[in-house]
């Protein structure tokens, strides 16, 4: 479903994706569109893409095409979701351990709408980090 | 598909273009990266990303599709063989691999299974031997977890809050601190346009030359240095300065003398005086600026006074006492503070320090009265008294104050020495006449006069003096001896000052000084060609204050000055007939028909005077009088008529009108005889007068009207009808003939001709209120109701100012519109009674009683004389009020004897009711009004 959602080609191109956003989240998916985990999360991206047009707006990049941030936010997963809001990179506590990103596909798309609504919220508020409405501690996983 | 399209409408500006030449992504939007996993992140370069396990799908091979993901979590990671996975992934796996792996695999499971049994055995072991070295938490708490059980559910809810160990600092963080902004900032901010003040140094060095001598060169000079630096230093000093200003302004200065004004910081802190209850700060404040002022200057007494008192304000008493004492102390000499300090004081402590206040400032008035004031007793009143009199034995007030306390006889006694001591007071001297006999009163008045032969209160007490004691003579000639004295005494003669003397007089009874007063004292002052008009208002101004034997003497002395004015004697009559007695009036009208035999009105008043006092033949002798003063007066004439008939002696009457018909052959003399004889019956007479009559005077409609009248009553329509005709071609203005004579058509059935005799007169007679009414009222009792509107629109076009229309207008409105119509017409005749009496009658079938009763009292008020109001309002008051309000209205309305309005005239006017009075009328006129709907 990686067609169907924005994609962004240049590191200008998505430093400018995350400026330009005044009041929504913005969601960028690090990885490659062949990469079956991504394909999974695309597909949920797609899904509720529609559904979060009021606050949040998905962008995919290519970490091949675009490798500029793979160190700066150590893009070493197949797939990796960051959230921004107005220029702020917004953490959250999943549980996992690492509060920076979503490294895994999520394919529960109410699960990734309450989490991006989590953020949204937080944001609005001025937090810098906010805590997942689930844990995904590997506990839970497993 | 709705996603592409959500993405092509709200495109980017950036999507699809190049990154600008040399960019560095992340840094031109300031992003910081982070390092969770120093292991891998940083250490790794950018560019080999692209590692094994992100290759192109094409090249992965079938096998490794799932399994052969490389982990790197944490959890795949050994210290020895670091991360799990093959080493040789990135070759190709070929038939020898697979060998290697299955025969590898083979040999895991057998060594596996070999030892399987024991291995576990022994984890199994292991793991208890674990346990019970380390038990698990929970299980090493659970004997007191059992203990739970016992706990009660009150105790559970019991269970203390843990309380915040962090110290104050911590648990209450510092608000947020806001540091104003620098002076030199505001200054900066200011100063950036030019700035035109000099700093002390260019004043000080004359303008914005630059101190050349003093600067090196290379520095800035300080006339072109910034002007922050310069300001920063001014506003410090001016800063010291002010400091400087206030410290001493509160301060005393080194030479001991103060500089504060103390009044103007007096006053200053009488506004700051809190009211009770008011900012404690404000007390605090006002109590140490008070303190600074008694301390910068002692011996100012209302210093004192203010501390005392704000002490008192605010419930310190005993600190006020306390002040106020050291105020005694320090300003001994000062009345004030010795009177404040006995206000404050209690009881005996009060005569103490009045008694210490006395022997300090022993010739002060208000000290001694007050002190008089303190006691309680009479006896010990009097005895201050007589003390403070042995100290001041010239002051009035004081011997004023002692008199009142003793009884009469005393008093004369105190009074007579008091004259002498102060000699110069009128009021003792007066006081003491009247507390003497006769003789001796006469006496004192006389050496009062010696004493004072400027005042004229004396010898207008002297002129009582004798009017009581029955000296009549006396009173005219002192009267005229105090003017001449006090003429001869340089002292200025006020009219006005004598004539409120002279009411005040009146008012203490003494008829004859007030009238000796008015005599002498009118004629001063006055221009030869004013006299009589000043003396007329005088006189109205003497009556408005009820003094009217004032206005009588006036009045008196006016005509006894212009005997033959009529108008004189007609205002002096009216005088009388309003305030004085029938008896007063007649002399008086007596006098003024000798005067002047030629007013009509003075006979004519003296007649009615008598027959209202039921004397008739005294009337008669009048007016007999009368005709031979004004032969031919067609007002006597008519007047003694009216007096006959009125007495029911038709005859006379009749006679007497032949008489006048004969000397002074008017219309009004024949139309009244007209009437007589229609009244008494005698139709065929009064036909025949009316013959006489409409030949001499073809243009007096009323005689028309008078003869349509009287055929409609017989029952001679076609008569009547040919009466009014005449009529109208003879005066074709006479509204009511037209009137009457579409209403003889309407009679008849022929509302047709009704309508057209009205379109006829509203032609001849346009802008006439009344046809339009009649008009419109045609069509309402013919039922033709849209005619009615249609007309009484054109109606209220043509004369939009006629009270009479929109009162009708609004009665013609459904009930919900009829109050914006009403507001309509009080917008366009504001005092036309008949919009006022619509207006309440609205309220009225409103049931709005209180308003209605109020609108009626507004309608009778602006117009007295119009009868239906009257009569409405009477109606209301039977309806809805009680007797009392019935009585008053009964009352009001004989007392001003409408004779106007449609309905009243109506019953009025009818022969039947000839002869009726108002009070008669009201009743009669209220049957025949409809309750308003």
């Amino acid at each position: 479903m990686s067609y169907m959602l924005q994609h962004l080609h240049n590191g200008w191109q998505v430093d400018q994706a995350i400026l330009s956003e005044e009041d929504r989240v913005v969601i960028i998916r690090f990885g490659h569109d062949w990469d079956p985990t991504c394909m999974v999360m695309d597909e949920t991206l797609y899904k509720c893409a529609e559904k979060m047009k009021n606050f949040a707006v998905i962008f995919l990049v290519d970490i091949s095409e675009v490798p500029d941030f793979n160190k700066m936010y150590e893009l070493y997963d197949p797939c990796t979701i960051m959230f921004f809001y107005r220029n702020k990179h917004i953490m959250i506590d999943l549980g996992t351990g690492n509060n920076n990103k979503i490294n895994w596909a999520m394919e529960d798309v109410q699960e990734f709408i309450d989490i991006v609504e989590t953020v949204f919220r937080g944001a609005r508020k001025g937090r810098g980090l906010v805590i997942s409405p689930k844990d995904y501690s590997t506990k839970y996983r497993y | 598909m709705s996603v592409q399209s959500l993405v092509s409408r709200k495109k980017k500006s950036f999507i699809g273009l190049p990154a600008p030449l040399g960019y560095v992504p992340g840094l031109g939007r300031g992003a910081t990266g982070f390092t969770t996993r120093s292991d891998i992140g940083p250490a790794r370069d950018a560019d080999d990303i692209s590692d094994d396990r992100h290759g192109p799908p094409n090249k992965k091979a079938k096998e490794e599709e799932k399994d052969e993901e490389e982990d790197l979590n944490d959890a795949n990671y050994d210290e020895f063989t670091g991360y799990g996975g093959s080493l040789c992934s990135k070759d190709p796996y070929d038939k020898d691999d697979e060998e290697a792996d299955a025969v590898y695999e083979a040999l895991d499971k057998r060594m596996d299974e070999k030892r399987k049994e024991r291995r576990e055995k022994k984890l199994q072991e292991q793991i208890e031997k674990y346990r019970q070295e380390r038990p698990k938490i929970q299980q090493q708490f659970s004997d007191l977890k059992r203990d739970l059980a016992e706990v009660s559910m009150d105790e559970w809810m019991n269970i203390p809050e843990v309380g915040d160990a962090r110290n104050k600092k911590q648990r209450n963080p510092r608000a947020e601190k806001y540091t104003p902004v620098p002076d030199s900032v505001l200054t900066r901010a200011a100063g950036s346009g030019t700035s035109n003040v000099l700093s002390e140094r260019e004043q000080k060095f004359g303008g914005l030359n630059t101190p050349y001598g003093t600067i090196t060169p290379g520095v800035s000079t300080p006339g072109t240095g910034t002007p922050g630096d310069i300001d920063m230093k001014k506003i410090g000093q001016a800063r010291n300065t002010l400091m400087d200003i206030k410290l001493t302004q509160v301060s005393d200065s080194v030479s001991g003398q103060t500089v504060v004004d103390p009044k103007g910081y007096l006053t200053d802190l009488q506004s700051m005086l809190p009211s009770h209850g008011g900012d404690i700060n404000d007390v605090k404040k006002a109590r140490l600026l008070l303190k600074s002022v008694r301390e910068t200057n002692p011996k100012h007494p209302p210093a004192w006074i203010a501390s005392a008192r704000l002490e008192e304000v605010t419930g310190k008493i005993q600190a006020a006492r306390n002040l106020i004492m050291k105020g005694c102390e320090e300003c001994p000499k000062s009345e004030d503070v010795w009177l404040e300090a006995a206000r404050l004081m209690p009881g005996d402590q009060a005569k103490a320090v009045v008694a210490q206040a006395v022997r300090q400032l022993p010739q002060s008035v208000r000290i001694w009265s007050k002190a008089a004031e303190i006691e309680t007793e009479l006896k010990a009143k009097k005895r201050v008294y007589r003390k403070a009199l042995e100290n001041i034995p010239n002051s009035v007030k004081l011997w004023k104050l002692s008199v009142e306390l003793e009884d009469e006889e005393d008093a004369r006694i105190m009074l007579s020495r008091a004259v002498e001591c102060c000699p110069t007071s009128v009021e003792l001297w007066l006081a003491l006449a009247r507390l003497e006999n006769y003789g001796n009163a006469r006496k004192v008045l006389n050496k009062a006069r010696e004493n004072i032969p400027t005042d004229r209160l004396i010898w207008i007490s002297a002129a009582k003096l004798e009017e009581a004691n029955n000296n009549i003579a006396m009173v005219e000639k002192i009267v005229e001896r105090a003017l001449n004295s006090l003429r001869a005494n340089m002292v200025e003669i006020n009219k006005e000052q004598w004539l409120k003397d002279a009411e005040d007089c009146e008012k203490a009874g003494s008829i004859f000084t007030c009238q000796a007063i008015v005599r002498s004292v009118i004629g001063i002052g006055v221009e030869e060609e004013d006299k009589k008009h000043t003396w007329m208002e005088d006189a109205e101004s003497c009556a408005t204050h009820a003094a009217y034997e004032c206005a009588r003497a006036i009045y008196a002395y006016a005509l006894s000055v212009f005997p033959s004015k009529k108008s004189i004697w007609l205002r002096a009559a009216y005088f009388e007939k309003n305030y004085g007695s029938r008896e007063s009036l007649e002399a008086l009208l007596q006098r003024a028909v000798a005067h002047c035999p030629k007013a009509e009105v003075l006979w004519l008043m003296g007649a009615k005077s008598k027959w209202l006092a039921g004397d008739v033949p005294a009337a008669r002798s009048i007016l007999a009088l009368a005709f031979q003063a004004n032969p031919n007066s067609e007002e006597i004439w008519l007047a003694a008529v009216k007096l006959e008939s009125e007495n029911n002696e038709f005859e006379r009457a009749r006679r007497l009108l032949q008489k006048a018909r004969a000397s002074a052959p008017t219309a009004r003399v024949f139309m009244k005889s007209v009437k007589l004889e229609w009244c008494l019956g005698e139709i065929s007479n009064a036909k025949k007068l009316l013959e006489d009559a409409t030949k001499h005077y073809p243009d007096f409609a009323k005689l028309w009207m008078m003869r349509g009248q009287i055929e409609e009553q017989g029952g001679h329509i076609s008569d009547a009808r040919d009466a009014y005709n005449q009529g109208l071609k003879k005066c074709p203005h006479a509204i009511p003939l037209w009137l009457l004579l579409s209403r003889v058509e309407e009679k008849t059935g022929q509302l047709i001709k009704a309508r057209s005799i009205l379109e006829k007169a509203r032609l001849k007679n346009p802008q006439t209120a009344l046809l339009w009414l009649e008009a419109v009222r045609l069509e309402n009792r013919g039922g033709m109701r849209n005619i009615a509107q249609n007309l009484m629109a054109k109606a209220l076009q043509e004369c939009p100012s006629s009270g009479v229309l929109w009162a009708e207008a609004i009665f013609m409105e459904p009930r919900p519109q009829r109050k914006s119509k009403s507001v309509d017409g009080l917008r366009r005749c504001e005092h036309d009674p008949y919009v006022l009496l619509a207006a309440s009658k609205m309220f009225w079938s409103e049931r709005k009683i209180a308003k209605a009763r109020e609108w009626f009292n507004r309608t009778v008020k602006i117009d007295p004389d119009l009868g239906d109001a009257w009569a409405y309002f009477y109606k209301f008051e039977i309806m809805h009020g009680d007797e009392d309000t019935q009585a008053s209205v009964h009352k009001r309305c004989n007392a001003a004897e409408p004779r106007h309005g449609e309905q009243w005239c109506l019953i009025s006017k009818d022969i039947t009711n000839w002869r009726l009075k108002t009070e008669e009328l009201l009743p009669l006129v209220a049957e025949s009004m409809s309750i308003p709907t």
